[in-house]
């Protein structure tokens, strides 16, 4: 038989398809449309519109050749944007562009269904690229119009509302075996092929500094990452979280040293343990956010780094989890490497000269390291400085401009112009950047960090103690210990964020909201390879072996089927009457009163007989409706005059007068 | 063709065993794309992803039961077709309906050598689906099977099953030719032409048969449990002609076939009486549609074996 579906040719029919496919397609479009470039994202938008526009009207397709050329072209364009096809922002660009060239030639059953298996890719794209809750509604309003769209176009006559309907309870019956699934379903624990790096979109701390840069930062008030501890919390003033910290100085900008071989400082640590949960946000950074001093590496991924911190091997691209142990007091348990110390006191020759006046004569009254730190973070405290999120700007001499003239600034600053002044003293200091604080949140009970908790800050190397953190913007600005910076700074806020801050009913639902994040990204986003084993160890699969598991998921895949099968074999006996059977019955209701009711075997020319022989007089009018219900019934379809023919015989029905 | 089973008897209920059931090409298309973007969730462990394959998954298993729903159950009323011409198209009609009054969308019907033609069966109706049949040569179509099938909903499956309820139509030879129609006179010359019976004279009942207009059908008769009887008139005559296949000056067989269902046609189609002399058979003179189809069916099978 030849496989000449009737609907071979679409696009003859109702436009409805078209319409629908479209729908699906541009749904996918506006999940990325801020993520694309954005002459990509018109680009798509504007032959969608186009096609939907002239869905009623005749067609217009260009030439073959003419959008081969228009292809070509474009994938042109997207190279020289990315420089490469590969990857989620170029693919998904060069998708959404070719599925707008299709949209051109889009004029059978086949076209359409094209078109909304790309609206379904979109979407698998737009899963990769961000999970966050808030996003995860609109992910499901996507499947649900594609599989609308799936409905309408395999049954073109479907009206908008039933294909919804139909596709909305198929999507909720597979939920569950989507479910069962999702658990049990086998994880990599790599993966297949390298992910490709996408650069863009970088949030977090980057791994040079110059004194404004932390700016962009601060105002943010996206999460950074949340912290759970275990047993014992640190005080305030003790909750620094370590990020990149930074060594060489050209006089702007600090910056991690090469990434050479070092051997890490020997330490004793000292003071609690703290153990704890972190879960990280998507930042594509290497950073993994550790408190102070973490004591060794938490995870395979993860190294820990000359100067304790902890760099990932891949770019944290879709939010994890690590659990750790820090201590906030350490000493050395070796002397400062005399490389390091060259490098540690190290100032771009010949800058700042007034800096270096003010170390020499800090120098001449102090006779220790120690007390040298002290007598210039008094120099801080009574020097008139200012805490402000908006300095003026700096001159070429940036410390000097900073200490001597200006005296405004905010974390960068001080950090940076404390450890020059170290530097310039021959004390070995170091620039170290990450968060301060954090906001207890006491419905999760965890602590959420902000990117608005970004800090910098300094240390220094004290003989016998080794490095010791220096917080010259505590001294400062005390109260930034115990607050947020916008908190203090409440200027760098958006209206909203300022809102929120003002109510404590909004900061409640806020917290409510980061809570159900954190069980969001815990038991969905992370649910990983070690996180089925877990749970499956949970259920009492200590050793899952492919047999054991397959046995148990194909039951609960028969569960699964014999659960959907009786709720679709139920559903479908409850289907409601048609017109013509509501008032044929309404007609045997009334006709019961005057003669023996109609058995189930009886048709409706038999009981025009019955009813004559009961009820002769009424016979000529009842025979009459009843013989038009069994030619409306069982004869052949009238077409469009049969909807008139109903709503003719249902009047008339309900206009029959029985005594 | 023959079955183990045996033919069906209609009106058959389609039962559980006899549905089988494939992906359609986009089902198919569905499946490597679900394949696609299981690698790819897997390949990134990325949770959402997975569960959004994986409840694309689930969810063409819940269409497959849909689409099998859709057909299991389906009762298949009547399958009948009126004789056509040979090398023009007919029409297999087939009455489908759910005995339980669900609705059945988009049920699907089909002859080996026809395309499929769609029709949907709303809550408590039937569906009627009129089957092209495939153009023939003259003689008896036999129909062995008719495929009945669904997609809907979605199309991502396509759950089917042959009926096997043999069927045969009369395929009337093309009418074709333009010689002139000869009267009765020509033929047998001395015999009188028969009295014509007058205008739109009701000339009596006769059985229904396929194709009959429900209009003549007799209702009334009908409804005191008579039998279903078609009401005839006839419409007056004013020729008397035999058409005889030894006399139409034609060499090929196949052509004075043709020409004399021409006649046919066109006699039956003025009201005239006309009668068929083929070698072996008489027809006298007589209209109607019966006699129509007898003298059809008559040329139809001429020199073509009992099997048609």
């Amino acid at each position: 038989m030849p496989d000449t579906a009737a609907g071979a040719d679409a696009g003859r029919g109702s436009p409805r398809p078209l319409l629908w496919a479209c729908a699906a397609l541009g749904g996918g479009l506006l999940l990325h449309a801020d993520r694309v470039p954005a002459w990509a994202a018109l680009l798509a938008l504007g032959l969608l519109l186009w096609r939907v526009a002239s869905a009623r009207r005749g067609r217009w397709a260009p030439a073959l050749a003419l959008r081969a050329l228009l292809a070509l072209a474009l994938v042109v364009l997207v190279l020289a944007r990315f420089r490469t096809l590969n990857g989620l922002a170029a693919g998904t660009t060069l998708l959404i562009l070719m599925a707008g060239l299709k949209l051109l030639e889009t004029r059978t059953r086949r076209d359409y269904f094209v078109l909304v298996g790309t609206g379904l890719f979109l979407l698998l794209a737009a899963c990769l690229d961000r999970q966050d809750l808030l996003r995860v509604p609109l992910y499901a309003l996507e499947a649900w119009v594609c599989c609308a769209a799936l409905a309408v176009i395999g049954a073109q006559g479907l009206a908008p509302r039933a294909a919804l309907a139909l596709a909305g309870r198929a999507l909720l019956l597979a939920a569950p075996l989507a479910a069962l699934l999702f658990v049990f379903f086998p994880r990599l624990p790599g993966s297949f092929w390298a992910i490709p790096r996408d650069q863009q979109a970088v949030t977090g701390l980057a791994d040079s500094m110059s004194p404004g840069s932390i700016l962009s930062l601060v105002t943010s008030y996206d999460t950074a990452f949340r912290v759970r501890f275990a047993a014992e919390v640190p005080p305030p003033q003790e909750r620094y979280w370590r990020g990149p910290v930074l060594h060489e100085f050209d006089g702007h900008t600090w910056r991690r040293a090469p990434d050479a071989y070092r051997p890490r400082q020997a330490l004793h640590f000292l003071g609690t343990a703290y153990r704890y949960h972190v879960w990280l946000e998507p930042s594509r950074q290497h950073w993994w956010l550790a408190l102070d001093t973490p004591a060794h590496s938490p995870d395979l991924h993860a190294q820990l780094t000359y100067d304790y911190e902890l760099l990932g091997s891949e770019p944290v691209a879709q939010g994890l989890a690590f659990e750790a142990v820090s201590y906030t007091h350490t000493a050395a348990a070796a002397p400062l490497a005399a490389g390091a110390r060259r490098e540690d006191t190290a100032l771009p020759s010949g800058s700042n000269p007034r800096t270096a006046q003010l170390a020499a004569s800090l120098r001449g009254r102090t006779a220790s390291d120690a007390q040298l730190v002290q007598a210039a973070l008094e120099y801080l405290r009574g020097g008139g400085f200012v805490y402000s999120l908006e300095p003026p700007p700096l001159g070429a001499d940036a410390v000097d401009d900073f200490l001597f003239r200006t005296r405004e600034g905010f974390c960068g600053h001080y950090a940076s112009a404390f450890v020059v002044l170290m530097r310039a003293a021959g004390i070995p200091a170091r620039v170290v950047t990450g968060y301060l604080g954090g906001e207890w949140n006491p419905v999760a009970r965890f602590f959420v960090v902000r990117q608005s908790d970004a800090h910098a800050w300094a240390e220094v190397w004290l003989e016998g103690r080794g490095w010791t953190r220096v917080d010259p913007t505590a001294v400062v600005a005390p109260e930034r210990l115990r607050r947020g910076i916008l908190d203090l700074l409440p200027q760098g806020l958006s209206v909203s964020e300022r809102m929120i801050r003002s109510s404590p009913w909004l900061a409640y639902l806020l917290q409510r909201w980061d809570a159900a994040n954190d069980w969001w990204s815990e038991r969905v986003l992370q649910f990983d390879y070690g996180a089925q084993l877990d749970l499956l160890a949970r259920l009492g699969i200590r050793t899952p072996d492919a047999r054991q598991l397959g046995w148990a998921f194909m039951l609960a895949l028969l569960g699964w089927l014999a659960l959907i099968t009786w709720h679709v074999g139920r559903g479908g006996r409850a289907a409601r009457p048609d017109a013509l059977a509501r008032a044929y019955a309404r007609l045997c209701r009334k006709l019961a009163r005057i003669a023996p009711p109609r058995a189930p075997h009886q048709g409706p020319l038999s009981l025009a007989a019955v009813v004559a022989a009961h009820r002769p007089e009424l016979a000529p009018a009842v025979r009459a409706l009843l013989e038009r219900y069994a030619q409306l019934r069982y004869g052949p379809p009238q077409g469009a005059g049969q909807a008139r023919a109903v709503a003719e015989f249902r009047r008339a029905v309900a206009q029959l007068a029985l005594p | 063709m023959h079955r183990r089973q045996g033919d069906d008897r209609l009106p058959v209920v389609l039962e559980r065993r006899r549905l089988y059931i494939l992906p359609t090409r986009a089902g198919a298309a569905f499946g490597v794309l679900l394949m696609l973007m299981l690698v790819a969730g897997l390949n990134y462990a990325n949770s959402l992803a997975l569960f959004l394959t994986f409840l694309l998954a689930a969810f063409a298993l819940v269409v497959m039961q849909l689409c099998h729903r859709n057909l299991l159950g389906v009762q298949v009323q009547s399958l009948s077709a009126a004789p056509l011409f040979a090398g023009s198209p007919g029409v297999l009609r087939v009455w489908l309906g759910d005995p339980a009054g669900t609705a059945r969308l988009g049920l699907e019907a089909a002859v080996e050598g026809s395309p499929r033609v769609a029709a949907d069966a709303g809550a408590g109706a039937r569906a009627c689906l009129d089957v092209p049949l495939p153009a023939a040569r003259r003689g008896r179509l036999r129909i062995a099977r008719v495929r009945l099938s669904t997609a809907h909903p979605f199309g991502l499956f396509r759950v089917w099953t042959w009926v096997h309820a043999p069927l045969e139509v009369w395929v009337y030879p093309r009418p074709l030719g333009r010689l002139p129609m000869p009267v009765y006179g020509e033929l047998q010359s001395g015999r009188q032409a028969r009295p014509a019976a007058g205008p739109d004279e009701w000339s009596g009942l006769r059985p229904f048969r396929d194709g009959d207009s429900p209009r003549a059908v007799d209702w009334k008769a009908y409804a005191r449990e008579a039998p279903l009887l078609v009401k005839e008139y006839s419409l007056g005559a004013a020729e008397l002609r035999l058409f005889d296949f030894a006399a139409v000056r034609l060499a090929d067989t196949e052509a004075r076939l043709c020409q004399l269902a021409r006649w046919v046609v066109d006699a039956e189609a003025r009201g005239e009486r006309y009668g068929l002399v083929l070698p072996g058979l008489r027809l006298e003179p007589d209209r109607g549609p019966e006699h129509r189809h007898h003298c059809l069916a008559a040329l139809a099978a001429f020199g073509l074996g009992p099997g048609g």
